[in-house]
Parts: C-alpha cells; sequence; structure tokens
C-alpha cells in the first residue's frame, strides 16, 4: 500500500525550473532516499512534499490526503527534519521538544512521557536541561531529529540531516532512523552522500537538474549499469586516449564507459582485473605519468556518475 | 489555542533569556528615564535668580514682599550697579527696579517696574508674566486706596502680599519647566520610543526564524497561519507591556509620577503598544535581513519620534512641524497620553487621537501582512 504518491511534480521559480515533472511513490513501512547533488531539486521537492511549497504542477497524496488541498491535514501524519538545524537556540533541549510537542496537540503527562522517550532515544537524556546553543552540531542534529517524532509521525522526512557533523553522531543518528524504520516508519531520506543511503534504504531515486533520473533498489540500479566496477586512474595530464581506449574495451565502446575529467580517467567495466595491465600500458605509452590507480565496486556513486558523467559531490 | 499559547510563551521565555533585548527594553530606557528625570528635579531645585533694585521705603519693601511671592524665583535685593553687573555676566535672569515715585507712575499710566536684562531666556519669559501681574495689582491697590481714602498705599500693599490670593503667577511659571505632566510625558516618550526599538528588534527575529529554519518548521507542522500570526502577535504585545508598565512602575517610584486615570489610561496605552506591534512587523515585512530591519528601524524610530513630540513637546516647533507631526502616530500617542494623565480627558480630543492611532495600526498591520511571507 502507498503511503505517498508523487505525480508529475513540477516546481518554477520565475524562469527557472527547479523540479521538472517528477513522479515516484513510497510504501508503508518502506524506507526511500531521494539521492542527488547539491541543488538537483530534492529539498524543492521535499518542501512540496511537506506542504511548504505549492507545487507549480502535479499532484502529491500522503495517507491518501491531497497535501495541495488540505496541507494541515496532511501534516498531521508527518514529521519533518529540515537542512537547517530548525530550533531556538536560546531553550534548553526539553523546551525545544516539548515546544514543538504542543504545535502537535501533545499537553500535559503525554508531552512530558514523549520527551522523556525521545530524549531517550536521540540520546540526550543527560543534556536535557543544556541550552541547545551549547551543543555541538550532531548533538544539535539528534535534537532537530526529536522534535519531529515526538506526535510519531508515519512518514518522517528527512532533508539531509547529516550535513556537516561528526562521524560519531552520524553514525547515531543513522542508527536511530534504521530503528525507526524498523518500528514500522515510513522514511523519506534526500542526501547526496551514497554511503548513508546504501546503508539505510530500500528504494532509491537518483534526481538530477530537477528530473527523477532513476528509480529502483539499489541492486536494480546497479544492474541498471551492467553491474560494472570502476577502474579510476590519475594523470599527471588528460592526454589523448580516448579512442584507443574505446576500441580495447571491446563491444563497449560507449562514450559513458569512458570518462575523463580533472586528470582521472574512469573506464566502467565488468572484469576490471583483465584488462588493468592493458589499460596501464596504453595510457602511459605517449609518456603520460600515472599517480594513482583504484578499483571501486560497482556502487551508487558508479550510478551517479554513469549516467550523468558528474560525481555525486561535484 | 493551546498552539497560540505556547508559540506566545515561547517568543516571551526568549526575550527574557536575551540579554540583549532586555538591555533595549528595560536597562535603556530606565537610565535614560533616570537621567532626564533626574535632570529635572535637579533644574527645579536650583533657582533663576533675580535682583531687585529698591530704596528702602515702606512701599519698596512690600512690592519686594509681593515679588517674592512667587517662589520659583530667587529674588535678592542689590545695588544698580551690582544689579548691572549680575545682568551682564548673566548671574541673574533679570534685575526689576522699585521706582521711588511709583504712585506718580500710576498716576501717569506709565510702565510702573523697570526691568534690566541681557536678553530674553526662558527664565524671563517665564517671569514676565508675573510682573504684569504685580504691577496690575499695584495699580488696582492704587486705586481702591483713592476712591476708599482710609488706608495708605503701603498698607494695601502689605495686606496684598499676605494674601494667598496673589500667588496668580504660580501656574504660568510652572508651564515652562517642571510641569509634572510635561515630566510624565517625557518619561510615557521614552517607555514609546524604546517600545519601538524593543518590538521592532523582536519582531525582526522573524527575519532570524526564517533564516535559521524555524519559521519554514513551524509552517509544515498542523498550526494554522493564523495561530501562528496570534501567537506572534500576543507575544509581542505582551512584551510591550510588559516594558511599558515596568517603566511605569519603575518611573513612579523613582520620581513619584501619576499616570492619570487608569480607566482610559490601560486601554489607551493597550492601542498604543498594539500599533508599535504594528510598526515592528511592518518593518520585519518590509526588509530580507535582521541587519537592515535595525538599521531602517532606527532611522524611522528616531525621526519619527523627533516629529511626534517624543522628544520634547510639540507646541514647542513651529506650525509647519506640528502639521507634519500628525503623520506620524507618535503624535497622536503623546496627545492622548497627555490628556490622560494632566486628567482633562477631553473627549473629542481622546477620540481623534484613539481614531488616528487605529488607522495607523491597521495600515502597519496590512503592510506587515504582505511583507511577511509565509512560504
Amino acid at each position: 500500500m502507498n503511503i505517498l504518491n508523487v505525480q508529475e511534480l513540477g516546481k518554477s521559480f520565475g524562469k527557472f525550473e527547479a523540479v521538472k515533472g517528477v513522479s515516484f511513490s513510497v510504501e508503508k513501512g518502506e524506507s526511500f532516499s531521494l539521492l542527488g547533488p547539491n541543488g538537483a531539486g530534492k529539498s524543492t521537492t521535499i518542501n512540496m512534499i511537506t506542504g511548504l511549497y505549492p507545487p507549480t504542477s502535479g499532484s502529491i497524496q500522503i495517507t491518501g490526503v491531497d497535501v495541495i488541498k488540505n496541507p494541515k491535514q496532511a501534516q498531521k501524519s508527518i514529521g519533518v527534519v529540515p537542512q537547517e538545524i530548525a530550533l531556538y537556540e536560546t531553550l534548553s533541549a526539553r523546551e525545544n521538544l516539548k515546544f514543538w510537542g504542543r504545535m502537535y496537540d501533545l499537553s500535559g503527562n503525554a508531552l512530558e512521557k514523549v520527551v522523556d522517550e525521545v530524549l531517550e532515544i536521540i540520546g540526550l537524556t543527560d543534556r536535557a536541561k543544556d541550552k541547545v546553543s551549547t551543543f555541538s552540531g550532531g548533538m544539535k542534529r539528534r535534537v532537530n531529529i526529536g522534535a519531529a517524532i515526538l506526535h510519531k509521525p508515519e512518514v518522517l522526512i528527512m532533508d539531509e540531516p547529516t550535513v556537516g557533523i561528526d562521524p560519531q553522531s552520524r553514525n547515531h543518528i543513522l542508527e536511530t532512523v534504521k530503528r525507526l524504520n524498523n518500528e514500522g516508519m515510513t522514511i523519506i531520506y534526500t542526501s547526496h552522500y551514497m554511503e548513508e543511503v546504501e546503508y539505510l534504504c530500500e528504494r532509491i531515486g537518483i534526481i538530477d537538474h530537477g528530473e527523477l533520473i532513476a528509480c529502483g533498489t539499489l541492486r536494480e540500479l546497479r544492474e541498471s549499469i551492467g553491474d560494472r566496477s570502476r577502474i579510476i586512474i590519475s594523470l599527471d595530464n588528460e592526454g589523448s586516449h580516448h579512442l584507443e581506449i574505446s576500441s580495447l574495451l571491446e563491444g563497449l565502446a560507449v562514450e559513458k564507459d569512458i570518462l575523463i575529467k580533472d586528470k582521472l580517467l574512469t573506464v566502467f567495466h565488468k572484469e576490471p582485473q583483465a584488462i588493468l595491465s592493458e589499460l596501464i600500458q596504453l595510457v602511459t605509452k605517449d609518456g603520460t605519468k600515472i599517480t594513482s590507480v583504484e578499483i571501486v565496486e560497482p556502487n551508487l556513486e558508479s550510478v551517479f556518475l554513469h549516467l550523468t558523467g558528474r560525481s555525486l559531490r561535484n | 489555542m493551546r498552539r497560540i499559547l505556547a508559540i506566545a510563551w515561547l517568543h516571551l521565555k526568549e526575550l527574557f533569556k536575551s540579554p540583549g533585548t532586555l538591555v533595549m527594553m528595560f536597562i535603556l530606557p530606565g537610565l535614560f528615564g533616570w537621567i532626564f528625570g533626574g535632570i529635572s528635579i535637579e533644574s527645579g531645585q536650583t533657582k533663576p535668580v533675580i535682583d531687585v533694585v529698591m530704596n528702602e521705603e515702606e512701599h519698596s519693601t512690600e512690592i519686594f514682599n509681593l515679588l517674592k511671592q512667587n517662589e520659583h524665583y530667587q529674588w535678592n535685593k542689590a545695588t544698580l550697579k551690582e544689579a548691572k553687573e549680575h545682568v551682564e555676566e548673566q548671574d541673574t535672569v533679570a534685575a526689576v527696579v522699585i521706582p521711588t515715585d511709583i504712585q506718580q507712575k500710576v498716576v501717569e499710566n506709565q510702565p510702573l517696574l523697570d526691568v534690566i536684562l541681557r536678553s530674553k531666556t526662558e527664565d524671563y519669559l517665564a517671569l514676565e508674566p508675573h510682573l504684569q501681574g504685580t504691577a496690575n495689582l499695584i495699580i488696582r491697590i492704587h486705586h481702591t486706596v483713592e476712591e476708599s481714602n482710609s488706608t495708605t498705599l503701603p498698607d494695601m500693599l502689605e495686606a496684598a502680599a499676605t494674601s494667598k490670593g496673589v500667588a496668580i503667577e504660580k501656574q504660568t511659571i510652572q508651564k515652562d519647566g517642571n510641569n509634572p505632566v510635561e515630566m510624565n510625558l517625557m518619561f510615557v516618550g521614552f517607555a514609546i520610543m524604546f517600545m519601538m526599538f524593543g518590538l521592532s528588534g523582536a519582531a525582526s527575529t522573524i527575519l532570524d526564524e526564517r533564516i535559521g529554519g524555524t519559521w519554514g518548521r513551524l509552517m509544515v507542522t498542523p498550526a494554522s497561519k493564523l495561530q501562528i500570526s496570534l501567537g506572534y502577535l500576543i507575544a509581542y504585545f505582551l512584551m510591550g507591556w510588559i516594558q511599558f508598565s515596568v517603566l511605569m512602575i519603575a518611573m513612579n517610584l523613582l520620581f513619584e509620577t501619576t499616570w492619570g486615570n487608569l480607566t482610559y489610561m490601560i486601554p489607551f496605552a493597550s492601542l498604543v503598544i498594539l500599533c508599535v506591534v504594528g510598526f515592528g512587523l511592518m518593518i520585519a515585512g518590509m526588509v530580507k535581513t535582521k541587519q537592515q530591519a535595525g538599521a531602517i528601524g532606527a532611522v524611522l524610530i528616531v525621526s519619527t519620534c523627533m516629529l511626534g513630540g517624543v522628544y520634547w513637546s510639540i507646541d514647542l516647533v513651529p506650525e509647519f512641524m506640528q502639521k507634519i507631526s500628525l503623520a506620524v502616530p507618535q503624535s497622536w500617542a503623546m496627545s492622548g497620553f497627555k490628556e490622560i494623565i494632566s486628567g482633562s480627558l477631553h473627549p473629542a480630543t481622546l477620540i481623534k487621537d484613539t481614531l488616528a492611532l487605529l488607522g495607523f495600526t491597521a495600515g502597519f498591520f496590512l503592510i506587515a501582512i504582505r511583507g511577511i511571507t509565509f512560504k
């Protein structure tokens, strides 16, 4: 059963089309990710799903409620973790959580109880009375998540919730999200960190320049590029080996299988070990020097690179 | 309702946890009030000096006693030479010469008292009606003596000098300097100005909230735009009232100021505070950053407060400035407060002031609503 249905969603700011006809759906209890580089249109899509931006075109339904027609009704069943640390810094963690809880009609003992529970989940019980301004970035991010799960939403929408934090806090957040998902909460997660997406999400939508360019499970996406590994060779100059390497890769001489950018030669191949020595000979025959060679197993970065010709972090 | 109160309470709590806001809302106005209030009272304690040049004749002594009825000045006897020197060196406001032939001057309808002065200072302008009044009194007494033929002029002058009815000039003197109504208005003026600074600063936190993300987060909760707006409005309104009350109570304790009939004062002050909240929200809606709000707010607040008679009485400025002042809400606020504090409670003036403030408030809120985006 679909808990979220997004159909032909579009958003323009003046002449700029930020989101172009995006369609996808998410099942109840699923964890779905929108992956894409900065400026791809992930946050704009999320802002439309949460009812913050009215879309220019298309439709959105959450738990069967039309978000465009009844945003306040739809917002009751969602929890939103914004990209910014949307908290009141002069107030304590507990005060912040209580305030956001009240916005979802929680009050009295029920509110106190749920705040205690959430503080436990985010691991900040012992810092509950401290002002948020005294917290580290990671701790603030945890309170930011806590404020979104107080009312036990059916769908938790997280917009890049781990930006700019230390690995320890990131791990804590990822584990928390995983746990919430295992308990039945539907997760919609945007990020440009493929490792997070690979760890958390069952299905992934790849978004670039406002368009959903691929959507499926990690396995499906890998298969879409032939499950090929990447050979990444760092060069001292970009050289002119493109055609020769193409002919070496018999049967795979497609433009997207070989990328040369910023002195990095990337070759996609199912059996990288088999062609590596020949590839190195080809590259170095005109005196080009190799500074490093790396073989990367197929992953989301490979998929994105293959689809767009660009790295996710560009 | 719970959401509205939660938003209002949150912002009130934030206010009391922000040292900068507390300084702007309470410490600075308190300090201004204390300094300027102190100066006003201090200046009231140092009486301006008037030299009186007179001979030792009985009627001169009685006229001197009549002049001394005005206790707002210090009256010193001096020789003509000393008096001229004092005036020249500005040690005295003026010197009053009581002529020896005063009866003849009355008969010949000539000015009775000669006054030596260097320039017409405010102190002299306040004194002038008293001198005129004293002279008129001497003339009236002279005519009475002539008609009755039963008593001498000095006897009548003595009777007049000891009579309580002579102190008619007190009101005129008070108008110029230490009128309690004017002093109380000065405190109200400070309260309005700092309330404008405090509340426009507080309202511009909406801009910070927009950038920080809490505004957007509020928008994606089930709280409606109306609930959010009312929450902010109530918070700022209560902030205004807290600031106004604290300042008024502090000034009352420090300088024994009074605030007139509270039945009129409370609703009128509420309207003024609402107008100030609207002004703050209007600025927040017009600009993009808190820094812009601070700069534009400061320029608008200081200039309109000057025009609106917050720093000085509007009666002191030229007529065309008085007309311009009608375009700023402070002039209507000060006018209404003056009616209430002085106790005159002139209905037409109060209604006019109230309607004007309602108009300004509605205008400010309309601009604010158009400017503050809910997206």
